[in-house]
């Protein structure tokens, strides 16, 4: 270890400061023997601390605040078992593309390699679900590592990058200073598009005749919203999204198609099909949303834009592609477009529309859909809140009956399917945005996964409204088992007091809402309100929203409901199941 | 497609961990590596790794470009072996 002179900080204390120095607003995370130097230093931090209940919980949380706020979620935990437990979190937002720079505490390097206490090699683990990592070997690396590490997670496509400090680096003394610049030798994600490839993307929309474009999460991350809009309005050409593009286009206007693949609207996967140009923006073309890839969009010409060039061709072959940030290519091509109508294409679009609508029928008149409670809040937040979802199928239900119509406002775990991811990243984007009104819809099962993190919301008074859909089982997975396993309900159904190992439920049961959510969040400390009556599902959720209060509502809902339309995966449009 | 054997030409930086992420990178794919050496270029500084894969062409495209997407990564260029 150095011997310290007056210029010199320690590893910790220069962490600190790199990260304060790198934006850092709030930082999530949760304590342990290999970071008991760094949050030695946080009293003194220029930013907000928040502490988690779990890593998971953390980085969720600074998930949640990446997306709510576009700029990396930060998170601190400590080695081995603190580590290991952000691995979901990261595969999370690997996936999805969300920045965050988590740091993680290390055994000290002389200890390295010896199975010591809380030890694991956290680059070697972490590798697969995070865009980078970094073993920080000295203290004088801390703050350009730190500068790497939130360029590397903000460039490009974004994603999580791990930075792995061993205790005896936080303790060393150093006089790094944080650069000015970061310059990296062999990453330089930055592309742009040619003057042909403008040219070419201008050529085939004004040729289209049946155009559709096909927004996804990267129109999002890319700020391109507002130039989606004006290429869809100037051509007349129909927007579908992705479950992480909900919000790049208003579903009020009447070019919406709203969501497509798998639990997308029968308009929007029938347009795909039929259409003549696919315009690609910011996707990936995701499995859920394909279906069965050889019969997919067989009829288009597909343009695809997107900042990684890995996306491009790697699942549907295209006839333009283009390596570029979504909002530049747009602020170029926009002008060259020619406007049309397109009226035969709408004509019949609107008609799917009408025919095969997004919607639900009550199936027993003293019992709350699940689909109304979302419409509910549609209603009471007039639209305007950030929803968070958890994963199953509220999060389909959320994606089908809220009327998205800002980018940033409906955050959901896309790619991973992390169910637990609802709760915590709710609250990072409460954090983010205190001038919001956030609305975390969760299913019951989702929601015992990380329910701990209440409390962290609890604590800081934060004004979210956490509202679970319990309809006492795994419903996605039911829905599976129902309609493709011959309703052999093999571990999906929760609550049932008394239950058989290995047991195959064949019919509906009486369930026993076990554990009892709403006394759970009562001793949590949140405003809790169960509702059963359907007269009541609106005013409760007002009363909880409006509060201004952390609270919690559980809606005891129809347990047989299932997410229609439905298009079963590796199926044809023509697969699609509708009741 | 066809599958054949392509030689993978990679210039990465000679730091600790570069070698586990390209291999990993191609294995957690389900991909067998054929032949591996890596060995140091007159620029210390860098390496260079030779990789021989059996895959068909757009495997290999999809193996090149996130070969380009890590941050350690210089330059791929690859080869059909015969």
């Amino acid at each position: 270890m150095k011997k310290q002179t007056t210029q010199q900080a320690t590893g910790a204390q220069t962490l600190v400061d790199s990260l304060a120095k790198a934006g850092t607003e709030v930082l999530f995370g949760y304590p342990g023997g290999s970071v008991l130097d760094i949050f030695n230093c946080l009293p003194e931090a220029p930013f907000q601390f928040i502490l988690g209940r779990h890593e998971q919980g953390c980085v969720h949380m600074a998930d949640g605040y990446a997306r709510a706020k576009g700029k990396p979620g930060v998170c601190l935990v400590t080695s081995g078992p603190g580590a290991t437990n952000t691995i979901t979190g990261l595969a999370t937002a690997h996936m999805d593309g969300v920045p965050i720079v988590c740091i993680t505490g290390q055994v000290p390097m002389d200890q390295i390699g010896t199975d010591a206490f809380q030890e694991a090699d956290m680059t070697g683990i972490c590798r697969a679900v995070t865009k980078h990592s970094f073993l920080v070997q000295s203290a004088d690396e801390i703050p350009e590592t730190v500068a790497e590490a939130f360029y590397i997670a903000t460039h490009g496509k974004p994603g999580p990058v791990v930075i792995d400090i061993p205790k005896n680096v936080q303790r060393a003394f150093t006089s790094a200073q944080y650069p000015e610049r970061v310059s990296l030798r062999a990453y330089h994600p930055e592309s742009t598009a040619s003057s042909s490839q403008m040219a070419r993307f201008a050529k085939l929309v004004n040729e289209a005749k049946r155009p559709v474009i096909y927004a996804g999460g990267g129109v999002i991350a890319s700020g391109a919203a507002k130039d989606v809009a004006n290429l869809a309005h100037r051509a007349q050409i129909p927007v579908a999204t992705t479950l992480m593009g909900l919000g790049a286009f208003d579903e009020n206007d009447p070019l919406a198609l709203r969501l497509a693949g798998m639990h997308g609207s029968a308009a929007a996967n029938y347009a795909i099909n039929e259409s003549d140009l696919i315009i690609a923006l910011g996707v990936r073309f995701s499995d859920r949303v394909t279906g069965k890839l050889a019969a997919y969009a067989k009829r288009a010409k597909i343009i695809h834009v997107d900042c990684d060039p890995a996306s491009i061709g790697k699942n549907v072959p295209v006839n333009l592609g283009i390596v570029a940030d979504v909002k530049d290519v747009l602020t170029t091509v926009n002008s060259r477009i020619k406007s049309a109508e397109h009226a035969a294409w709408l004509a019949k679009i609107a008609e799917w529309m009408k025919r095969r609508p997004v919607t639900y029928k009550p199936m027993h008149p003293n019992v709350i859909m699940p689909q109304a409670v979302i419409e509910a809040v549609d209603k009471v937040t007039k639209g305007r809140a950030v929803i968070v979802t958890d994963v199953g199928q509220h999060q389909m239900w959320s994606a089908q009956f809220f009327r998205h119509n800002l980018p940033r406002h409906f955050l959901s775990s896309g790619g991973m399917g992390t169910m637990g991811f609802g709760i915590p990243a709710a609250i990072g984007a409460a954090i983010a945005r205190p001038d919001h009104t956030t609305v975390a819809i969760c299913g019951d099962g989702g929601a015992q996964m990380t329910f701990e993190e209440l409390v962290v919301a609890v604590e800081h008074k934060l004004p979210v409204t956490f509202i679970v859909i319990n309809n006492a089982c795994l419903g996605m997975v039911r829905q599976w088992q129902e309609l493709f396993y011959g309703k052999r309900y093999s571990g999906s159904i929760l609550s049932v007091r008394g239950r058989m190992a290995n047991e195959r439920l064949e019919q509906d049961l009486k369930y026993d809402y076990l554990p009892d959510l709403t006394k759970l969040a009562e001793a949590h400390g949140a405003d809790a309100y169960r509702v059963i009556d359907p007269a009541k599902l609106d005013a409760t959720i007002r009363k909880a929203i409006n509060s201004g209060r952390t609270s919690f509502v559980e809606v005891i809902v129809e347990p047989r409901a299932n997410v229609y339309p439905m298009q079963p995966g590796g199926q044809p449009v023509e697969g699609m199941i509708f009741e | 497609m066809k599958e054949e054997i392509h030689r993978l030409n990679c210039y990465v930086e000679n730091k600790p961990g570069v070698l586990a992420r390209i291999v990993g990178l191609i294995s957690g794919r389900g991909y067998n590596i054929q032949t591996l050496s890596v060995g140091p270029t007159e620029d210390g500084t860098v390496s260079r790794m030779k990789i021989d894969v059996v895959g068909d062409d757009k495997v290999i495209r999809q193996i090149i470009l996130q070969l380009n997407n890590q941050v350690n990564v210089i330059e791929v260029t690859s080869r059909r072996r015969a």
